[in-house]
């Protein structure tokens, strides 16, 4: 009977132990987050069957809800703690061999706190405690973003902090509000009460509140430091910004729209957003030169579809949206870490410099394949299940705006095939330049591609082993009262 | 007149709100948008003390026995505000390094000439 | 035995013939060659059964994928086998010096299988896979050259993941109206449908099985992409990949929606079947002249793989039971003929070095006798002399249009077989007859393994042409299927109330004819080898070099009908795709990288927010 707070205190633990372990040697620093982050995904995957029959609630300090601070762990919790955990491990592992610029310590620790406030996001069920971690989360984003100190990276760091810090403002003034209106912090006690305020006032509440994490998800005009932030970033950094960052700003809205104001009005504008950020999205990473922007405007419209899917307030489309998160995460991780090395070996940023690189790093290029593959939607991958239940989820609202909404959603589908075959191509059946020096990825760099890439193709062929999991997640999101039960009413 | 006096603070965080985001949008020099983003932060923490204001009621220090729950302010709100306070000063510190390094490399602080990332 | 056995086969052996790649390359060759055969057995020994089964589930989205062979299914199968197997052959002395020759054999046998899958599946959602998979296979593989055929490709997968994702709509919205994508029950349940419906579904299908089968304005991709990838892989392009189309056609205008639902589609001239005749001749008219305009001999086969696809989109849209019949017959044919077009044209590149250019081969008729051979027998089976099997599938569709009053239709048939005649001539001249050139004086004839291919192909078209029963006799079996009235045939043609046809009697004659001749041709005057270089020239000395008098074949046609054949239709796309650049480079530049502009957009972002919802209402 692990407790999950654990889940949240170790890896915050090891960070602030990593200079003292850099005291005894300086080469162990690189290995504690890999050690942190793998017991993190251990519990996780063992808290998950005991979840599945009962959610379990902590409650920090001895009081009861809704006095104080309390972690929900329920299926949504541990699905994106898990997805979190794993993915942190897997980029942990291929930052041992990547990370070479000094100082590497304050790299592993920050990386650390990113993963505790990512994982308290999920867990909280506080909303002041949910803002304190997303400002953990978005300060170590911040400085992990200016790691490399070059002028890319301080000029996109700046960009992002003054944006990121613009939303959380506004998200504290959100949460400022709705202390005012109810006078308790814990999401499941607002969620009981929230029928009792008048609804004019709760509406600009809850406008403040989607800006605020709208910004951190990439919802359309609001994501203008993402391209900059992605593509100047380590790699390692890029790949959990995309993969795990973004969806964390994804859960803050779901969890608002949904359990928190039950605002079943807005969804259809939600929808609508998200189909915006999806075209837009596609359409500008269509003639990028730089491969990462280029995946940075694939990442904003994939979040484009994962929010049009969340806007589809049926079962099935939150079931959808959330195994968009899973199969996005995956692919996004590793189409960012097989083209961050590929640009480390080669040495230039352009796409064109990425011919023939197929046959110089053959097992780098195959993963960069079956990832973009996955991404576009195509059988027997991931992402093919995901977006076919997307379609599905979405035809079965029988009005007709929602047709054309799955119109463009395919129009936009050619758009991404568009330029992600195209690198394919270049990858395999062009001729390179100044190739000879080039040899295959090295250890650490491959088993996190490897695995990543083995995990695409196991969910696409055999997608029963999480869907248990996501459905249960779905009816957390859409049953409130249930979320509610657990909290205030049970333990 | 009442309506001022009983708002007064109110109309002071959202003030404070609105010339920072002036600040943001309108200014062009990166260190007057950092102090812009401090002066939103401010706003945002005087709003939040001003939520949990009651009239009539003093501040919520167990100095002396006469103090009970009964007549102190709301003590939840100035605990929010100590934990922000601490965000904003870290967030700045963080703000003002990130500046100096875009300053050597840049030679410039004018935000609309430092456009290296675009499109 | 189960049906998944051949997938599995299939499949697997593909992932067996790439790894044991990695370790011997004669290994890989045979296994290749073994597992192809292996799959062209399997599918053999399962004639005449009716299986279904059910081989996965997603219970998520209660669906089962299921797999079935009726005969619709199995003829398909054993085409694709078939050919498969051949080009295999074929391929194991052409793409020996080719980089990356695992990585070739791999996606051979892979896209057979994504072939096969998709003619033995039985629900709408195993299809759909298989259709995805086959159809980045192909993509990878046309790409595979290198050079111009990277650009071939991706218009190829471009176009291709337009159809399909139309078709996903399609599929989609019947599973959200009908709960369940299995054929069988589809087919009944849509016989209530509303007429607006039906057209709609069949929209979107026609579109994606447009794109495969190359009607006239879905097209563009086929001739850049027959022409660039490599021969054996042009082959089963052209005979069986684009006929996943036509599969595609049959299964849902006759499986599915049934002939007495598409009577019922439109007014009078206005409905379905006609508006698909006239697509399917504008498809054989158009392309088979501009066949005649190319001088790249694997553009002149791929312009007529399109216009021979539209006799079979004319077959069919007829839909008398004749037509039918001729329709998927054409089908069997133009694989048979295509294929072994391409396999000639393959062993002339293998031989001459890559030489596709019209203009500079020639004479090779005393170099390359079987290739010649086998050219010739191609030839007369696009064209439909009658002893080939085309002459069966083409007399049974003219028979069709005239018998169902279609004047314009019937005439349209016609020019196309005259323009076929006119471009395979050109073809043949060019490549085998006429003056060698001194640089191709050495060439040899290709190897066996390459010979047995084209042979068994030649050996085919005679076969079928004298004896239609063959396969007619299955086809007969798919009619039924479809609840249209069988076609009665004996093996030797069809009896008088049907088309009366009856090879039996042509063949005598011409058997006849042929021992007349032979006997005067053997008993008169011995004929007297000359140089062919020793001609008249009015006194004049003509050099060796400037004697290649079948370049530039039709030269006259070019002035006359060359402007009016110009592709529009490949113009319009390339328009289509510039200005959506321009339009996306102009979107691009909402990200300013001004920090004022961007802060800008989250205030107005959230003005609109409070103020566009509070006027809308909560």
């Amino acid at each position: 009977m692990v407790n999950p707070s654990l889940l949240i205190g170790l890896p915050l633990a090891f960070a602030f132990s990593i200079p003292l372990f850099g005291l005894i040697s300086k080469k162990i620093e690189k290995y504690i987050p890999i050690i942190a982050l793998f017991i993190n995904m251990v519990i996780s995957f063992m808290l998950i069957p005991q979840i599945l029959k009962k959610p379990i609630v902590v409650s920090i300090g001895g009081w009861s809800p809704p006095f104080c601070i309390n972690l929900v762990v329920g299926p949504l919790g541990i699905l994106l703690a898990t997805l979190i955990s794993g993915i942190g491990f897997l980029v942990s592992i291929y930052a041992v061999s990547y990370i070479k610029e000094e100082p590497t310590e304050k790299y592993h620790i920050l990386f650390l706190l990113l993963m505790v406030g990512a994982i308290g996001i999920v867990l909280t069920g506080d909303i002041f405690n949910l803002f304190v971690f997303f400002e953990i989360l978005c300060i170590s984003s911040y400085a992990l973003v200016a790691y490399y100190k070059d002028k890319e990276g301080t000029e996109a760091a700046m960009k992002y902090l003054i944006q990121g810090s613009v939303g959380s403002s506004f998200i504290l003034i959100g949460v400022a509000l709705l202390y005012g209106f109810f006078g308790t912090l814990n999401m499941a006690d607002i969620a009981s009460r929230i029928t009792s305020a008048n609804p004019t006032y709760l509406f600009i509440t809850l406008a403040f509140l989607i800006t605020g994490f709208g910004i951190e998800a990439a919802i359309f005009p609001l994501n203008a430091w993402l391209p900059d932030a992605h593509s100047s970033a380590p790699s390692s950094i890029s790949a959990i910004l995309s993969g795990i960052a973004i969806k964390t700003g994804v859960y803050g809205v779901a969890r608002m729209v949904y359990t928190i104001f039950n605002a079943n009005s807005i969804l259809l504008f939600i929808a609508f957003l998200g189909l915006l950020t999806l075209l837009i999205g596609e359409m500008c990473a269509f003639r990028q030169d730089d491969i990462k922007r280029l995946l940075a405007y694939s990442s904003i419209g994939q979040i484009g579809l994962i929010i049009f899917a969340l806007g589809i307030a049926t079962s099935l489309g939150v079931f959808a949206s959330l195994f968009q998160i899973v199969s996005h995460a995956l692919a996004k991780a590793l189409l960012f870490l097989a083209a961050g090395y590929m640009i480390y070996r080669v040495g230039s940023k352009s796409i064109a410099s990425l011919n023939g690189l197929g046959k110089k790093m053959p097992l780098t290029s195959f993963a960069f394949t079956i990832g973009s593959f996955s991404l576009i939607g195509l059988p027997p991958f991931a992402g093919f299940v995901s977006k076919l239940s997307i379609v599905y989820a979405a035809m079965q609202v029988k009005k007709p705006v929602f047709l054309a909404f799955i119109a463009i959603a395919l129009i936009a589908t050619i758009i991404e095939a568009g330029y992600f075959f195209k690198i394919v191509q270049n990858l395999y059946f062009k001729e390179g330049k100044n190739l000879d020096k080039i040899t295959e990825s090295s250890g650490y760099i491959l088993i996190p591609i490897a695995i990543l890439a083995i995990l695409i193709i196991v969910i696409g062929v055999h997608p029963q082993f999480i869907t248990g999991l996501l459905k249960a997640s779905a009816r957390e999101l859409l049953e409130r009262a249930g979320y509610i039960g657990w909290v205030l009413g049970g333990t | 007149m009442s309506l001022i006096y009983n708002w007064m603070y109110y109309i002071a965080s959202g003030g404070l709100i609105l010339i920072g985001m002036y600040i943001i949008l309108v200014k062009t020099n990166l260190i007057k948008i950092i102090i812009g983003l401090n002066f939103i932060d401010t706003g945002v923490n005087i709003l939040l003390v001003c939520i949990g204001y009651v009239k009539g009621r003093t501040a919520p220090i167990f100095s002396t026995s006469r103090i009970n729950p009964t007549n102190v302010v709301d003590p939840v709100p100035q605990a929010l505000v100590l934990t922000a306070i601490v965000i904003g000063v870290a967030v700045l510190a963080l703000a003002l390094s990130i500046a100096i390094k875009v300053y050597e490399h840049n030679k410039t602080l004018n935000v609309t000439k430092i456009r290296g990332l675009k499109w | 035995m189960q049906l998944i056995t051949i997938l599995v086969v299939s499949f697997l052996g593909a992932g067996i013939v790439y790894l044991t790649g990695k370790f011997s390359g004669r290994v890989r060759d045979i296994s290749a060659v073994l597992v192809s055969l292996a799959v062209v057995i399997l599918v053999g020994l399962a004639y005449n059964q009716k299986i279904y089964t059910n081989f996965y589930s997603l219970p998520f989205l209660n669906l089962s994928l299921s797999l079935r062979l009726n005969y619709l299914s199995w003829f398909f199968a054993i085409i694709v086998a078939g050919i498969g197997f051949l080009s295999i052959l074929f391929s194991l002395e052409y793409i020996k010096d080719y980089q990356g020759v695992g990585f070739y054999y791999f996606m051979m046998l892979f896209v057979n299988a994504g072939m096969l899958g998709i003619v033995l599946s039985a629900d709408f959602l195993s299809f759909y896979i298989f259709w995805e998979m086959m159809s980045w296979g192909t993509y990878l593989l046309i790409s595979y050259k290198g050079g111009k055929a990277v650009a071939a490709g991706l218009k190829y997968i471009i176009m291709s993941v337009a159809g399909s994702l139309a078709m996903l709509f399609a599929i989609v919205s019947l599973y959200a109206s009908y709960g369940t994508l299995k054929f069988s029950s589809l087919a009944s349940l849509l016989q209530i449908a509303s007429p607006g419906y039906i057209l709609f579904l069949l929209l979107m299908f026609v579109v994606g099985f447009g794109v495969k089968n190359a009607i006239w304005t879905l097209h563009t991709w086929l001739p850049d992409a027959h022409a660039e990838a490599v021969s054996p892989f042009s082959a089963v392009l052209t005979g069986v990949l684009v006929r996943m189309g036509m599969y595609g056609f049959l299964l849902i205008m006759y499986s599915i929606v049934g002939l007495s639902l598409l009577h019922k589609l439109g007014y009078g001239l206005l409905n379905f079947n006609y508006i698909l005749c006239w697509i399917g001749a504008i498809t054989i008219v158009i392309p088979t002249f501009t066949a005649l305009l190319q001088n790249d001999s694997k553009r002149l086969l791929a312009w007529h793989g399109i216009g021979q696809g539209g006799y079979m989109v004319l077959g069919i849209g007829v839909a008398t039971s004749l037509g039918i019949a001729g329709g998927i017959l054409h089908t069997l044919n133009y694989a048979v003929c295509g294929a072994l077009l391409f396999f000639v044209v393959g062993a002339i590149e293998h031989r001459t070095g890559g030489v596709r250019d019209l203009n500079e081969l020639g004479g090779l008729i005393k170099r390359m006798p079987v290739t010649f051979i086998a050219g010739l027998a191609g030839i007369s089976g696009l064209i439909g002399v009658p002893l080939t099997n085309s002459f069966v599938s083409k007399w049974m569709i003219y028979k069709t249009l005239i018998m169902e009053n279609y004047p314009f239709l019937a005439f349209a048939a016609f020019i196309g077989t005259w323009g076929t005649i006119l471009s395979v001539y050109k073809f043949l001249h060019n490549i085998f007859l006429g003056q060698l050139p001194e640089k191709y004086k050495d060439v040899k004839e290709v190897p066996l393994t390459m010979q047995i291919p084209m042979i068994l192909l030649s050996l085919a078209i005679i076969l079928f042409g004298i004896l239609p029963g063959i396969p007619l006799k299955v086809i007969s079996g798919i009619e039924k299927s479809f609840g249209v009235e069988p076609l009665s045939t004996t093996m030797f043609g069809m009896p008088k109330e049907i088309g009366e046809l009856n090879l039996i009697n042509i063949l005598a004659v011409l058997l006849v004819a042929g021992i007349v001749v032979y006997l005067i041709f053997s008993l008169s005057a011995k004929s007297r080898r000359v140089n062919q270089d020793d001609n008249y020239a009015a006194g004049l000395f003509v050099p060796r070099g400037k004697y290649q008098y079948s370049a530039r074949f039709y030269d006259q046609a070019y002035r006359i009908i060359g402007p009016y054949l110009h592709d529009v239709v490949d113009d319009f796309y390339y328009w289509l795709v510039g200005k959506s650049k321009s339009s996306f480079q102009i979107v691009r530049q909402i990200y300013t990288g001004n920090i004022n502009t961007y802060a800008l957009y989250i205030l107005l972002f959230l003005t609109l927010l409070i103020f566009v919802k509070l006027g809308w209402g909560l």
